[in-house]
């Protein structure tokens, strides 16, 4: 349990006021004391099941409750179930009181463990997505759990299960103001340098940072309405294989009088109907906002889930139109983000790295600009749609070389790339069209690839690396000369972004351009999100946002 | 065929040892002659009589095919350690390979997290070492093999130097 990083959270004395706020920095804190039973109540539920049905059945029956010679025995298996019960339970109250945490100093810690004890701790400037997730249990209470992600691809660094609801939005507030550098930067004055790293201590000026972060203001960008969301899996590839795999069964059953085959549809439709279920449940009132903290992601019908990504720590986009949704002009659009690994657990990891669902071409555009503010381009609205629906050279797009159509018959006046002066855009793909997008300073490293087939025909491939993830930039059967030149002139861009990018703290970053700010620009100029400050952290902050943006 | 290479022009590309080969011939030895003679057995027990099924001519194909397929390999990998090359340019070590699927790749020293040098007992014994360089992207399989022992030493604490002045985050 602890070596997982699941521990009971972090929680305040019971009654202390959501406003923890007022706690000095050091000290440590744990998780709210009903978390335990939040996270075992399958168990519970399951044990009370069982032995409940029994009881009623045997009561409705008009049956002893217990048989004569289970009467005897009962005694003892009462008193042994009682102590498991009670060292299940002592276990649980012992981990939830060996469990504390902390943030100061510019690290979060967590301490867990009563045996074999784990003392963690991460720099809150590494933070690469936070999230709070509130199963429906956990929703009921008013609980909630944080999830602190770094980028390790694997497990959560730091997941504090279960916080009261405000507590974790308040502690995401404080964690987001000091990974930021906001808070350091209007606490410390000219001593704190670009170094967030500072040891903490009584020396280190964060440290002193007293009365909480408020909570970054935020504009609603927009929405996935529940209709949309219920045609888009309607007409998902999954759908067509239902059609098809039905009408399939049908007109064996009827070729062969063996009516066999509709059994075979009972289980698969109820399979599907979970599946379906699942994407609604977890797509469900799916909403995107902008703060000066990053991108806000919201949604779910009985879990929920709010998703934090600071400005910056996206590493690829990837926007996908299936055939079926063209004539509707619906996109998905996922992302590579550090901190959630390649899918973790799958179905977690799927939601998690989706960052619209469905939604038109205004919200593509929407979602885009918030991923990448400056686009590098003068016209980016002529550039993305030819990357999105294009074809041939429209939008700057250089495509597969005519010389190799047949090796892509159909999708070489598709398949190409063109380059901005932020991101490279990959588009490929005749009747599932795809667009990625690589900010040139999340390129990792990038590779020429080439077979005898594509030699013969003069093409490469050019791979970019980024973390794990749904997106996997690949340019394919571009022309050799293209290929080489460009991979040449990425890695000088590459190296180019990456030195005017010179701190993890996004509100420090010295250089204006190139640099993801929080503030939407482009095709949706949203209000700036200032405005609404009141406190003196929050004009710095506000200030700083407006500097880069 | 044409075989133009794919690298960018101009590059002087360091090669691997040539004692390589011999490392790859002892891995390739292990791997196919093994494969080949438990695919023969088949072949063996159908001609003593043992076994009805299969039909002597799968018996025969499968283990002949392998073995051809096998010796094709054996004839390519003196040129495919020669194909092995790479070049520390100013910000990135270029890393390439192969004759027919051919890969050149560029990984920035910035963008290193760690770099890891690993020696097996046939490479102790030649004195050669693998270099291998991992970013924070799992599609980075960036491995130099057959390098000499102070060859490898040597880049290892190049690429560590160079990596921590050009540092960038993710």
């Amino acid at each position: 349990m602890t070596a997982d990083g699941q521990f009971a959270g972090p929680a305040l004395p019971p009654g202390a006021a959501p406003g923890t706020t007022g706690h000095p920095d050091d000290e440590w804190l744990r998780v709210h004391p009903a978390s335990p039973f939040v996270r075992g109540w399958v168990a519970l539920a399951a044990i009370t099941f069982f032995f409940g049905r029994d009881l009623f059945e045997r009561t409705l029956q008009g049956q002893p409750v217990f048989e004569d010679g289970f009467a005897r025995r009962a005694p003892w298996l009462l008193g042994g179930g009682a102590a498991v019960l009670a060292v299940a339970v002592l276990g649980f109250v012992l981990t939830w009181y060996f469990t504390k945490y902390q943030v100061s100093g510019g690290y979060v810690r967590v301490n867990t463990g009563l045996l074999f004890r784990q003392h963690r701790q991460a720099r809150l400037d590494r933070v690469q997505a936070i999230d709070i997730v509130q199963p429906l249990l956990a929703r009921v209470l008013g609980l909630a759990e944080l999830k602190f992600e770094v980028a390790d691809a694997g497990e959560s660094a730091v997941r504090l299960a279960y916080l009261r609801i405000d507590d974790a939005r308040q502690l995401r507030a404080t964690i987001l103001s000091r990974a930021s550098g906001a808070a350091a930067a209007s606490g410390a004055g000219p001593t704190a340098g670009a170094d967030a790293a500072a040891p903490p201590g009584p020396g280190n000026p964060s440290a002193s940072f007293g009365p909480p972060a408020p909570e970054a203001p935020e504009i609603k960008v927009l929405s996935v309405p529940p209709s949309r969301l219920l045609g888009s899996l309607l007409l998902s590839e999954q759908s067509v294989f239902i059609v098809v795999g039905g009408v399939a069964s049908v007109v064996l059953s009827a070729l062969t009088d063996n009516r066999a085959f509709y059994f075979y549809l009972v289980p698969a439709a109820l399979g599907l109907i979970a599946g379906y279920w699942n994407f609604f449940n977890k797509g469900y009132n799916f909403t995107a906002a902008v703060s000066p903290d990053g991108i806000r992601l919201r949604y779910g019908l009985l879990d929920t889930q709010a998703q934090t990504l600071p400005p910056g720590r996206i590493q690829a986009v990837k926007i996908a139109q299936p055939p079926l949704w063209r004539p509707l002009g619906w996109y998905r659009m996922q992302v590579n983000v550090a901190g959630y690994g390649a899918s973790g657990s799958a179905a977690e990891g799927n939601t998690r790295t989706i960052l619209l669902p469905v939604g038109r071409f205004a919200d593509v555009m929407a979602m885009l600009s918030l991923v990448l503010p400056d686009p590098g381009t003068d016209q980016p609205e002529a550039v993305f749609t030819a990357g999105l629906g294009g074809r041939d050279s429209g939008g700057g797009f250089t495509t597969t070389p005519r010389r190799a159509r047949l090796l892509a018959p159909l999708a070489w006046r598709r398949n190409g790339f063109a380059a901005t002066d932020t991101a490279l855009l990959i588009r490929s793909g005749r009747w599932w069209r795809e667009l990625v997008l690589v900010p040139h300073q999340r390129t990792q490293s990038l590779a020429l690839h080439q077979g005898p087939l594509a030699r013969r025909f003069r093409v490469a491939d050019l791979v970019l690396h980024t973390t794990a993830g749904p997106v996997a930039p690949r340019l394919t059967q571009a022309g050799l000369d293209e290929a080489r030149q460009l991979f040449d002139e990425q890695s000088a861009r590459a190296r180019l972004a990456r030195k005017r990018q010179t701190t993890e703290q996004w509100l420090r970053q010295v250089v204006p351009a190139g640099e993801p700010t929080p503030l939407p620009v482009g095709p949706e100029p949203g209000p700036t999100p200032g405005g609404a400050g009141t406190t003196e952290g929050h004009t710095h902050y506000q200030q700083e946002g407006q500097q880069h943006g | 065929m044409h075989t133009e290479a794919i690298d960018p022009p101009g590059i002087a590309w360091q090669r691997v040892s040539t004692k390589y080969i011999t490392v790859r011939l002892v891995e390739w030895a292990l791997a196919n002659i093994a494969t080949v003679l438990v695919l023969s057995a088949p072949l063996v027990f159908v001609l003593l009589g043992w076994w009805r099924w299969p039909p002597l001519w799968l018996a025969v194909t499968v283990p002949a095919a392998t073995l051809l397929i096998a010796l094709w390999r054996l004839v390519l990998i003196p040129r495919q350690v020669r194909a092995l090359g790479y070049a520390e340019r100013d910000d990135d070590l270029l890393v390439r390979s192969g004759i027919f699927f051919q890969r050149t790749m560029a990984v920035p020293y910035g963008r290193m997290q760690y770099v890891d040098i690993a020696v097996g007992p046939v490479e102790r014994g030649l004195g050669l070492c693998t270099v291998k360089l991992h970013t924070a992207s799992p599609g980075t399989n960036a491995r130099i093999p057959g390098l000499p022992a102070a060859e490898g030493a040597r880049l290892r604490e190049q690429l560590a130097a160079r990596g921590e002045a050009r540092l960038a985050g993710l």
